[in-house]
Formats: structure tokens, sequence, C-alpha cells
């Protein structure tokens, strides 16, 4: 390696990822919440579905997205609390405020995981740990929660590394050791290998990240198509994506899978608004407004449809979001229907405040 | 059932009723409609839930009885016939009518009636009597300003209030607000607002017609629903609960710039400038300049566009206060000038972000909200 090598060209990405961001959130504002297994969601009622679980809940199996009446079955003590967006919100902007005064190349994932740029930050080969820990000082210090950071030389390699220190863990992943760190570890971990991919490297022996970098060219091009060269140098620990700030977002959305098919009435209609809060919370995260409204329906025999309409006026507000949802789901709902998914998607999104020109309005 | 009746008389009906056939709609007997055979007429209904319309046509009636039948289907059918008698039958296999005209006979597949929505009725509420030509006017005013889209469902409806002598009429959509008050010929005896579907409004002025004798507005005593009684039809509509903003406090009390102008000139400029401003955001720039030198005051009427070109219109005005300059959609500009459509406007302004009022001149029954486009001049 040649010192233009070791100081010019040299990135350090951050990947920065809280740990059981809602449930550690809800033991956060409510102390006798902590220490106990906490699994914020829908109600049980059968609906509702684990949007996040504290890692006292994890240990009995719960994760993210299992249906709330088994994760409590898997773990009877576990508090159920309704999700706050809100207040998740609020605290996410703290956080992202943080990382901002670090680095403009701050790119969000979600309200709780980002990665971030900070090759300028920590020009010395020793100051990556350095840069890591104060990340986790401060982030504790401003919010009184606990970060997971991956630091190493590419988006990869840094997301690889925050998921192995979980929760509240540091993995910094010196350049020149992404191989290495990377090999011995299960395929699955690539950006872009999907669990169809993941069988048809399983057939051919091809297990872990070391295996697949060995592989033959020609085994991948028929896996992975045009798409090979790119894999086979991830697999090598070479990922050179850039940490964006600004990501042209074409579509921002949420789902529900219900854990019993359900029909018209207060249940669906209290789904609709849920997920209304949610898109509607993570465009105001992103600063931006809808144009489009999409409602997606999954029936129970795995139908789907989408039915859309335009805002007379951008939006991110929530309860414009669940009222033209509503009235999508009335044109569109038949008595005897019986869902399994419930998804809105708003794309179509208005230029940012920075137009020249505005409608102004009345209130 | 068994009657006979004029085509003609029918297919008026039909006509009638059939603005409040649902289109879209999850229920589909809503897209039919009922037919009910008593005494020695036949009454007609439809409704799409949020109206229905119910008329009566005179018949002949043999045997009392009633059915749905998909209105599309009827109403095909029976406008193609000559304007002969029709013969109405429904006594073969269950739910299918017979109907015979001249030499043409078919029959058409209905519903049981049991199953068509029951149509609200609203017996003794709030009751007042109004001009037609009051509220034809009124909903005129007002429901081109209701919002379209249904995200704030209150203001799909015009807010509609009656206290002592005055009908108010308001609606808003979030950029614009009309506002209209008439008095009443008689006091009402308590005060009462609803908020009506600005959807039903447009029914009931297409339902009025030529329509000279008072109608009848009675609102639920549950003050859910609202019915028109007129000469040719009876409309219910479902009123939008929900609280309307306190449009008052949006009407601007002072202004800094007051601009009369003749109405007509007004909307041929704005039309104008409208072709230059389609293709940006429609945004037409107004700038009105007081008396100067003896030169009478201006309005000047403007748009512009990178790929088009630009458009200019200069009429004489009697500008009061401060020269000043301000942008409108055109589209929210051509609606209350084509509403008002004659005489004389003022238009009053206080700066380019504060809301411009209009005002027809000669009468203070109207205001008309606009807030204006910021753009950079």
């Amino acid at each position: 390696m040649t010192a233009s090598d070791s100081e010019a060209g040299r990135r350090l990405i951050i990947h920065a990822d809280m740990d059981a961001f809602y449930a550690s959130v809800e033991q956060l504002d409510r102390p006798e919440l902590r220490g106990r297994p906490v699994v914020v969601g829908g109600s049980p009622e059968g609906r509702g579905v684990v949007a996040a679980a504290s890692y006292e809940a994890r240990r009995f199996g719960v994760r993210s997205a299992m249906p709330m009446a088994r994760a409590l079955r898997m773990c009877p003590d576990a508090v159920r609390v309704s999700p706050r967006f809100d207040r998740y919100h609020e605290l996410s902007q703290i956080i992202f405020g943080f990382y901002r005064e670090l680095t403009p190349l701050v790119e969000t994932l979600a309200l709780d995981e980002a990665y971030l740029d900070v090759s300028a930050a920590a020009p010395l080969p020793d100051e990556p740990l350095r840069v890591c820990l104060e990340i986790k000082a401060e982030v504790r210090r401003r919010t009184g929660l606990t970060v997971s950071v991956g630091a190493g030389a590419s988006k990869l390699v840094a997301k690889v590394a925050s998921g192995h220190g979980k929760p509240d863990g540091v993995v910094v992943v010196p350049a020149g050791d992404e191989a290495a760190f990377l090999g011995p570890l299960p395929v699955a971990v690539l950006w872009g290998v999907g669990p169809k991919a993941v069988a048809a490297l399983e057939a051919r022996a091809i297990r872990t990240v070391a295996h697949l970098a060995e592989a033959e060219p020609a085994v991948l091009r028929a896996i992975f198509g045009n798409r090979a060269l790119a894999v086979a140098a991830m697999a090598r620990g070479e990922d050179q994506r850039p940490v964006e700030p600004v990501r042209d977002h074409k579509s921002v959305g949420a789902e529900r899978t219900f854990s019993r098919d359900l029909g018209d009435g207060p249940e669906l209609r209290a789904v609709v608004e849920r997920i209304a809060a949610e898109v509607g919370s993570r465009l105001g995260a992103q600063g931006l407004d809808a144009g489009t409204v999409t409602l997606k329906l999954r029936y129970f025999d795995f139908r789907t449809i989408t039915r859309q309409t335009r805002l007379g006026e951008p939006s991110a507000d929530a309860e414009v979001l669940r009222n033209v949802a509503c009235r999508l789901l009335e044109q569109t709902i038949q008595p005897a229907d019986r869902f399994r998914l419930l998804g809105i998607t708003t794309s179509n999104f208005a230029p940012s405040g920075a137009a020249r020109v505005t409608q102004l309005r009345l209130w | 059932m068994r009657l006979s009746c004029l085509q003609e008389n029918f297919k008026r009906g039909l006509d009638i009723v059939g603005r409040a056939v649902a289109t879209r709609t999850t229920l589909p007997i809503t897209q039919d409609v009922l037919l009910v055979a008593e005494e020695s007429r036949l009454k007609l209904c439809a409704t799409n839930l949020e109206i229905a319309i119910s008329c009566w046509v005179g018949a002949k009636v043999e045997e009392e009885g009633s059915l749905a039948i998909p209105a599309r289907l009827l109403s095909e059918f029976v406008s193609s016939l000559p304007n002969d008698r029709l013969d109405i039958i429904s006594s073969g296999p269950a739910n299918q009518v017979q109907i015979k005209c001249a030499r043409t006979e078919a029959h058409i597949s209905g519903h049981d009636a049991d199953d068509f929505p029951p149509i609200p009725s609203v017996g003794d509420g709030f009751s007042v009597q109004l001009d037609p030509e009051v509220l034809r006017k009124a909903i005129g005013r007002v429901v081109f300003a209701a919002a379209t889209d249904e995200s704030r469902p209150v203001l799909t409806g015009v807010y509609t209030e009656f206290e002592d002598r005055s009908l108010t009429m308001a609606a808003a959509d979030g950029f614009r607000l009309s506002v209209h008050k008439v008095a009443l010929s008689e006091a009402v005896p308590e005060k009462i607002s609803v908020i009506v579907p600005a959807r039903a409004y447009s029914e009931l002025t297409r339902l009025l017609g030529d329509q000279t004798d008072p109608v009848t507005v009675t609102i639920s005593a549950s003050g859910t629903q609202l019915l028109f009684h007129l000469n040719s039809a009876d409309m219910v509509s479902q009123i939008i609960q929900g609280t309307f903003p306190n449009y008052q406090q949006l009407i601007p009390k002072s202004h800094g710039t007051r601009c009369v102008a003749d109405v007509g000139e007004f909307l041929r400029s704005t039309k104008i400038a409208s072709v230059f401003a389609r293709d940006g955001s429609g945004i037409v720039r107004i700038q009105m300049g007081p008396s100067d030198d003896g030169l009478p005051g201006k309005l000047v009427v403007s748009a512009r566009s990178e790929e088009v070109g630009d458009n200019t219109g200069e009429m004489d005005a009697v500008v009061d206060g401060d020269a000043s300059k301000i942008a409108f959609n055109g589209r929210y500009l051509t609606d209350v000038l084509a509403e008002l459509s004659t005489g004389q406007v003022a238009l009053e302004t206080t700066s380019p972000s504060s809301p411009g009022v209009f005002r027809p001149i000669g009468a203070d029954d109207y205001t008309h909200v606009v807030m204006p486009m910021f753009v950079q001049w």
C-alpha cells in the first residue's frame, strides 16, 4: 500500500444503529419498564404485529414483524406498548442533529439508523475507534439511549460490523482486514443476496462470503446475471457506494400483514390510522410532502390490488393520509372481503421548501 | 306491481333521480332505481348514500308493489322508446319486470326492493321556506370554493347557517373562502347551522330548474340529514359532521389598496393571462396603480412563462391607497369573476403575501377571500 492509498483514498464509514430503538425509548420514558421485556406494537387481539422488542424480550425469541399474539405467547411477561411515533421522531431528530454536527455526509436509512462518512474527521489510523466511542458517548449523553456502531472502509463492512457488536457495541474493521472480517460470515450478509440466491448458492456448497469470493465467475453469472461482478467485488470487501446525504425518494410507505384476515370494521380502520401515522411520521422525518397516496390491499387469497389518488395539495399530515386512505378503502371494499395485508404508500413528492413559487394558505 | 304511465313522464322521472344513482360503489343495489307503485302514482328513488332523490310520476296503478331495477339499463331502454303508453308489470319470476310500449316488450331482472337502502325520512325538525332564486344565487356564489379532495371532509361541504332573518353560506378549500349572506323574508325560530355537501347543493341547483315556488328545507332533529322539497322531487342529503373552520377570522379587517374595476374586463384579461400562465403554476400577476397626474388609475393583469412567452392586459380602475402588486392562481381569479359576471368588483389587498378580498360593488352580501401565490417579482 502506498502513502497516497492510505491517506488520500482511505474512507472511514460508520454505520450507527440504535439498539431496539422504539422499545428502548419506552424504557427510557417509563423507568418501571427497564430490565423488563418490552414489545412495541399493535394490541394482541390477534392482529397486532411487533414493531420492536427490547433485548429482554428478544431472549425469548421475540422478533420484529412477528404477530403480537405469538410474541406474547413466547414471552407472557412482556409489557406491550403502543408505538408513539411522534416521540421516536423527536429523539431521532436529536440524534441526527448530532450526526450532522460531525459530518454533513449523513445518509438516513430509518428513524434509528444511518451511515456517516467521517473520513475527514478521523485522518489518523488510530482514530476510528476514538470517533466511534465519541459517537456512543454523545448519543447517550443527549438522549439516554444506546447505539451500536460499526466502522470500516465501506458501507457494507460498517453495516455488518455494527450488527456484530449489538447491543451497545463498537466494532472497527481496520483498513485491509475487510476480506478477513467478511470471509467467515454467511453469504446473506451481502447486500443484494436474497433468499433465492442463498438457496442457489447453498446448492453449490457456497455458504460463506469467503466461498463466494473464490467462486467461479461462470457460477456467479448463472445466479446473479449481470450483477455477478458487483457481488463478487462485494464478497472481497470492495464496496465503493458513497454515503448519500440526500437520497432521491420515489416513495415512502408502510404496510402490515394481519395475523388473521380482516374484513371491514373498526379493527381495519384502526390499522389504517396507525399506518397513516407511521407514514406521516416518516414523511415528516424526511421533510417530504406527498402528492399521491396509494392504498395496497392483499386479499385472503393473495390477490393484491392498489388504488391511488392525487391529493389536492401535497401533504405529510397523518390525518390527511388517513382520510384519503379510508376513502379509497370505502370505494373498493365489498361487504364480504377479507384482507391479509394493508399498506399505504405515498409518492409524487413536492419539491422541497426551496421552491420559488408557493400557493399560500388561509390557515 | 302492475301499472301504466306515459313514456315521456317515466323518462323525465328517470332523468331526475338519475343523478343520485351511484356510479362507483361497493353496494351494487345503489346502481338501481327503486320503483314503487302506490295509489295513483309511481314513485322513483335513487341514492348514492350521500344524497337520495325521489320523484313521482302520474300513473294508473292496478296493483301496488315495488322493485329495484338497474338504472342505466332502464334509462337507456326507456329513452329509446316512442312516447306512448308504458305497461310495467312484475308478476312473473321473482324480481323481474316486464315493460311494454307500443310493439316493444322487455324483461329486466331487478332486485328485491327490501334490499334497497332505506331513504331517510326527514319529518319533524327545523323547517324553512326559501325563494328558489335566493337559493340558486347563494349556492352559485359559494359552491365552487369548496374542496374537491376528501382530505378534510368538512371542507367538501358548505357551511349553512340560519339565524333570525338571514341565511349565510360559506365554503373554503384552504386557499380561498366564499361567504354569501342574504336576508330571509321571515325570521327563523332558532339559530341553526349545518354543513351540506357541496355536491348536494350542485344537484339541488340542477333540480331547481326554473321552479319559482318556494323550496321547503327541513333539517332533521338529529342534525344528520336535510330534506329539500321541490315541485318536481324530494332530495335528502347527509349532513357532514364536524366543525367548520372559524371563517370570520379569515376575512381581513383592513386593507392598504382598494381597486375597483369592471368585472367583465377583469375576467377577460384574466382569461387571456391564464393562457400564458398555463405551463407555469397558473400564476396571474396583478398590479394596481392609483391615478397619477390626471391619468386614471390602472389595473394591469399579466402572466409570463419561460417557454411560451408573456402577456399584459391593462384596464382603467379606481385605485385608492398605495400602488401594489399581488399574484394569484389564475383559476381562483376566473372562478370568482365568472361567478360575479357583471357590474363592478373591488379587490382589496394589504401585501403580496396577505389575502386578497373581492367584493361586488353595490351589494354587501358577498365576500370572497383568496390567498395569493408567493412569487419572485
